[in-house]
């Protein structure tokens, strides 16, 4: 019998209990057992980023992390952004920015581009290209993309979140 | 999907070094994983058991040891070495180095260990820790011993780690007064195209010591001592440059360049001279500041 291994998986603030091989990623894991379809399965090689969660604050690659390894750990997708029924700043901006059209990146860009806000609550234009530059669209040509985390960042210093963080 | 696997996660590397021998030769170290996982992925290798060195004490820390070498754990990550303020003091070439592997999903993953035992030909560390004139530490069932990272990468993706071996650390010597450490490399994808690393130490008006790395462009990453001889005497002066470096882009010209996705062998023969002038310039602004 192939080992299995019990975890309490927390996602967006909710802890999971679920048995899983230590084979399984957390991309299968959160896609096939939780029902978190957000984030997208596309290169399977860490390189597109479709694929971006966040594990304590940081962008990984769910396509190259085991499950396994996200125990005591917090996770948050896509679908963790809005509070409340309310969208993330993020969310609304890549809306009025019109960030997107197929869609297919658009969760991963999300989610890279939280950690980078996070991180950096008010980075210049250069810094927000750095910061997306692992994270593929093959639609939007990025500026819209750019616009929107932009856009989302004096967000959140209306807000008052990054006060002083200039 | 990945075949499967038993995951182990010894609390030390005495107990990390046991569960290995008792898995016989069917057992891999597993850090990051952003290397490993791939391949097993895609099915180039496999194995009974992967033996996770993540949360290992002994592989986790920046320090600074008593003869001044900075000393970064194994299986720190990528991104915990961009943001080391003592990386940052010590050796700010590899913060910059750091700050653009791959991708940031990579960094926060990925591993420096993982990435020099790996070896990739086409590593950022690697080359840069060349011309550092770092080691490595290793421990097995051997016992422990170091090793000069210049011998380590043996050929694409084999280095002189025995399987059972940990690299437990990589130790980069101080700068000594008016050295200069810097690294440049042109990127088209994920991995450098070519990359070149260059250690110098100016006294007085003029370069008297100068070792040149080159990386992506041969089978492994090497040192290029005819570049380095070549800019050995000049002047310690930017402008001033121009026939050494002349000399130094045309040793590069004689390496043997592999051409891959990324560029032709004559291509990157190329870029490796235009990389000179670039990480040239960059160590000798360090090291005057050092000096």
């Amino acid at each position: 019998m192939r080992e299995t291994v019990e975890l309490s998986l927390v996602v967006n603030g909710r802890a999971h209990p679920i048995r899983v091989e230590p084979r399984e990623t957390l991309a299968d894991v959160l896609r096939e057992r939780l029902g978190l379809t957000g984030l997208k399965i596309s290169c399977d090689v860490q390189v597109c980023g479709a694929c971006t969660v966040l594990v304590d604050g940081l962008a990984i690659s769910a396509c190259t992390y085991l499950a396994a390894d996200a125990e005591g750990h917090e996770v948050t997708t896509v679908e963790g952004l809005a509070r409340a029924g309310q969208l993330s700043p993020l969310q609304q901006s890549f809306i009025d920015a019109a960030a997107f059209q197929c869609g297919f990146c658009t969760p991963g860009m999300r989610m890279a581009a939280t950690a980078l806000l996070a991180e950096n609550p008010a980075p210049t234009r250069a810094q927000v290209v750095a910061g997306i530059e692992g994270n593929i669209c093959r639609c939007t040509g990025y500026v819209p993309i750019i616009d929107a985390i932009l856009e989302a960042a004096g967000a959140v210093d209306a807000a008052g979140v990054s006060e002083g963080a200039r | 999907m990945i075949p499967p696997f038993a995951l182990a996660r010894p609390a030390s590397v005495s107990e990390a070094i046991a569960t290995f021998a008792d898995a016989g030769q069917d057992a891999a170290w597993y850090a990051g994983g952003t290397e490993l996982l791939q391949v097993m992925k895609m099915g180039l290798a496999r194995f009974g058991t992967l033996i996770d060195l993540k949360g290992l004490p002994e592989l986790r820390g920046i320090a600074v040891d008593a003869s001044g070498a900075l000393v970064i754990g194994g299986a720190v990550t990528h991104r915990e070495i961009e943001r080391s303020s003592i990386v940052g003091r010590e050796l700010p070439g590899l913060v910059g180095l750091e700050a653009h592997v791959a991708n940031v999903r990579v960094r926060n993953q990925g591993t420096i260990g993982g990435n020099l035992c790996f070896a990739e030909p086409h590593s950022d560390p690697a080359t840069f820790l060349l011309a550092c004139d770092a080691h490595v530490e290793l421990w097995g069932a051997g016992g422990a011993r170091e090793l000069p990272i210049d011998g380590f990468f043996l050929e694409p993706f084999v280095t002189a780690r025995t399987p059972d071996e940990i690299l437990l650390a990589i130790v980069i010597p101080k700068a000594a007064a008016g050295e200069g450490r810097a690294y440049e490399k042109a990127k088209f994808r994920e991995r450098p195209a070519v990359s070149v690393a260059v250690r110098l130490r100016v006294a007085g008006d003029a370069i008297v010591e100068a070792v040149v790395a080159v990386g992506s462009m041969t089978d492994i990453p090497v040192r290029v001592p005819e570049a380095g001889t070549a800019l050995a005497g000049a002047p310690a002066d930017p402008s001033a440059l121009g026939a050494p470096l002349a000399a130094g882009a045309e040793a590069m010209a004689e390496l043997d360049a592999v051409g891959d996705l990324d560029g032709s062998a004559d291509f990157k023969r190329h870029l490796a001279g235009v990389l000179l002038r670039s990480a040239t310039r960059a160590a000798l602004s360090e090291a005057i500041a050092r000096a």
